[in-house]
């Protein structure tokens, strides 16, 4: 049976429940991979079945919660199934199972959880912002996990002056500061009004990119290695066709 | 704002400077802009494979020295530059406000004498931080001969200083960089030591120096010995508590007669790192790594070559192995020995386990016997010919003098 959930975390728990006891149970938030002749519920959350697993589970593990918390910020589609087969486990162990790492649910589980976890430190580092007129930050994003919200601590501790939006291009949403307070909002597209010395400051940073680089000693499968090229397209030193050398 | 003519000249000047890493401080956000990163973050990569943390620039390059190697001597006919305190400080803000640096790297040649370029870089952090309310990294090259009164100073306000000792020994100093000698780096190390452990002892308010300090030196361009450059390296860890040591192979940017024409191999730099490693987190000695009148082997890291010259230790049980144990047998580091520590509690691992655990079994099979099974290669010349094999299938590209081997500098990031 597939169990479909809406995504959220109280929807979870409430599959959780229902799938337990189903061997060829499988959970997904996403219609489109759905394998023929299966039988297909969706499930509504329900915060009485939703907080009694999470009551029973946290009792296992006190710390169960926050795993879920980022497995569910995954952008992989299968991110359910994994979380589901990791409680599975915890349930049956009746302990924390973080560490039984020679476990495939653990091992699945970890991998996805350090994705998260490491796009957000890499994003820490690969955001740029762009500074509009009215001296705002915004800087345009499309990671691969749901993470725009997860950055505003950072950056907030750091520039705490600065009102700032992280735009999430793909996911169509916006993680806003303004000045005080922080919120999530649905966001198409923004309007930007640049400040006068933006372009400036661009061109400087190139400058200082190329000038920085040793060019007798290339290494560009290293330097992919550490900064993926999904992650150049919003960064002022990188065109269309590379980093800016020239 | 500083002109692009000067921001590249200024750049260029700076970008051999090995360090970029931007670790080690907790400064905290005190109304203003800025806090340190304890774990170190990488902002960019370059096409050579370096990551740009840090804002790297000179606030000078007009030198009144003369070292033999460095492209900035005072002989060398190249355009002078200076920038002013005040263009770095708003350069760093505006870099840092849009998310492009972790923080600033100041260095600068020595304009005028030493105590006048000292200055000059004391009052730019000093902005920074009272002005410009900054509490982003900065890390200060320290400049030798400086007064000892700005030298202080200057650590009250960086998070991180660095002497370069430049060359792995006192002879070759002479040779190549006249007007500095051994004293006039060590001292201020050992000045900067001494207060900080004062300065921690008494409890004082503030931060001197959180990250600490550093030193980088040329491999290559002095008839050294890996050996001996491991054990300086090692005698700077354990007597000036220092937090690196970075090794930068010589590449000939002046022609000299004292110099070597030909760069030294990336490979070496590599393995000198591989062998820093080793002495920082797996807790091998100098003396256990290299003889010291001569060199790491090129064909094998330095954790394999111990390992073929102790075969008698290995194989060991992986189920039953302690943390020591298991940080010496090559291919296992420091993540993958903690896996093993973890997961074995649960259960007893086999192959299978470490395989699925992404524990690099190509070298540690060898080394190991997992639930009493072994499936390395019987004799020592077989495992030495295996092991030195893999490098070289990895690296087969690497013929002429300049391409780089993948591997080398890997470990290189801010990050670390």
């Amino acid at each position: 049976m597939i169990y479909l959930t809406d995504g959220t975390k109280e929807c979870f728990l409430t599959a959780f429940l229902y799938a337990y006891s189903d061997e060829h149970a499988l959970l997904s938030s996403s219609q489109t991979q759905l394998a023929l002749g299966q039988q297909t519920v969706f499930i509504a959350a329900d915060a009485k079945k939703a907080a009694r697993a999470e009551k029973r589970l946290l009792s296992f593990d006190k710390d169960c919660m926050h795993d879920l918390f980022l497995l569910l910020r995954s952008g992989m589609n299968n991110r359910e199934q994994i979380a589901f087969r990791y409680f599975k486990l915890l349930a049956a162990q009746k302990r924390p199972v973080r560490n039984m790492l020679a476990e495939d649910a653990v091992l699945a589980a970890s991998e996805c959880m350090r994705k998260v976890t490491l796009e957000i430190h890499h994003m820490h580092g690969f955001v740029r912002f762009l500074e509009c007129e009215s001296g705002a930050l915004y800087a345009p994003l499309s990671p691969d996990n749901d993470i725009v919200d997860l950055l505003i601590p950072h950056f907030r501790a750091r520039l705490p002056a600065f009102p700032f939006v992280l735009h999430d291009i793909k996911r169509k949403k916006a993680a806003v500061y303004d000045g005080e307070n922080v919120f999530c909002a649905p966001l198409e597209r923004a309007e930007i009004a640049l400040s006068a010395n933006e372009q400036d400051w661009q061109a400087l940073w190139r400058r200082y990119y190329r000038s920085v680089n040793i060019p007798q000693r290339e290494r560009l499968k290293q330097m992919k290695g550490y900064m993926p090229v999904r992650y150049w397209k919003f960064m002022p030193e990188f065109g269309s066709r590379g980093p800016f050398l020239t | 704002m500083i002109d692009e003519r000067r921001l590249k000249i200024l750049t260029e000047g700076a970008k051999y400077d090995v360090s970029c890493s931007s670790s080690g401080s907790k400064r905290k956000n005190e109304g203003g802009m800025g806090n340190g990163y304890v774990a170190g973050c990488c902002h960019s990569f370059t096409p050579d494979g370096r990551c740009v943390s840090l804002l790297k620039i000179l606030l000078s390059n007009d030198c009144v020295y003369n070292c033999r190697y460095c492209p900035n001597r005072l002989d060398a006919d190249v355009p002078r530059v200076s920038a002013t305190p005040e263009e770095i400080a708003e350069l760093t803000v505006d870099f840092y406000k849009r998310n492009y640096i972790e923080g600033l790297f100041l260095s600068s040649a020595v304009e005028k004498s030493p105590d006048y370029t000292m200055e000059r870089l004391v009052r730019t952090v000093k902005l920074l931080r009272t002005q410009y309310r900054f509490h982003g990294y900065i890390h200060l090259k320290g400049i030798p001969r400086a007064d000892e009164a700005l030298v202080r100073e200057a650590a009250q306000y960086a998070d991180r200083m660095s002497y370069n000792i430049e060359l792995p020994s006192e002879q070759s100093l002479k040779l190549l960089a006249p007007q500095k000698s051994k004293e006039s780096l060590l001292l201020p190390m050992k000045q900067l030591a001494g207060e900080a452990l004062v300065f921690r002892r008494e409890k004082r308010k503030g931060l001197f120096l959180p990250a600490g300090q550093t030193t980088q030196m040329i491999v290559g361009a002095s008839p050294e010995k890996d050996g001996q450059i491991v054990r300086l390296t090692q005698s700077l860890y354990r007597n000036m508590g220092l937090k690196r040591v970075y090794y930068s192979s010589y590449v000939p940017v002046v022609r000299d007669s004292l110099l070597p024409d030909l760069p030294a191999g990336q490979l070496r730099e590599h393995r000198l790192y591989q062998a820093d490693w080793l002495l920082r987190f797996y807790g091998f000695t100098a003396e256990e790594i290299a003889p010291e009148n001569e060199n790491l082997p090129l064909d094998l890291d330095p954790k394999c070559a111990w390992a073929l010259r102790n075969l008698q230790l290995f194989p060991v049980e992986v189920n039953r192995a302690p943390l020591e144990t298991l940080l010496r047998v090559p291919g296992i580091g420091g993540r993958s020995a903690q896996k093993i520590l973890e997961a074995r509690k649960y259960t007893t691992l086999t192959f299978e386990h470490l395989k699925k655990m992404r524990v690099v079994l190509k070298r540690a099979r060898h080394f190991i016997t997992a639930n009493g099974k072994f499936y390395g290669a019987k004799s020592e010349t077989a495992v030495r010919g295996l092991l030195a094999a893999g490098e070289n299938s990895e690296n087969a590209m690497q013929m002429s003098l300049f391409a780089e081997r993948e591997t080398a500098l890997s470990a290189l990031t801010g990050e670390l």
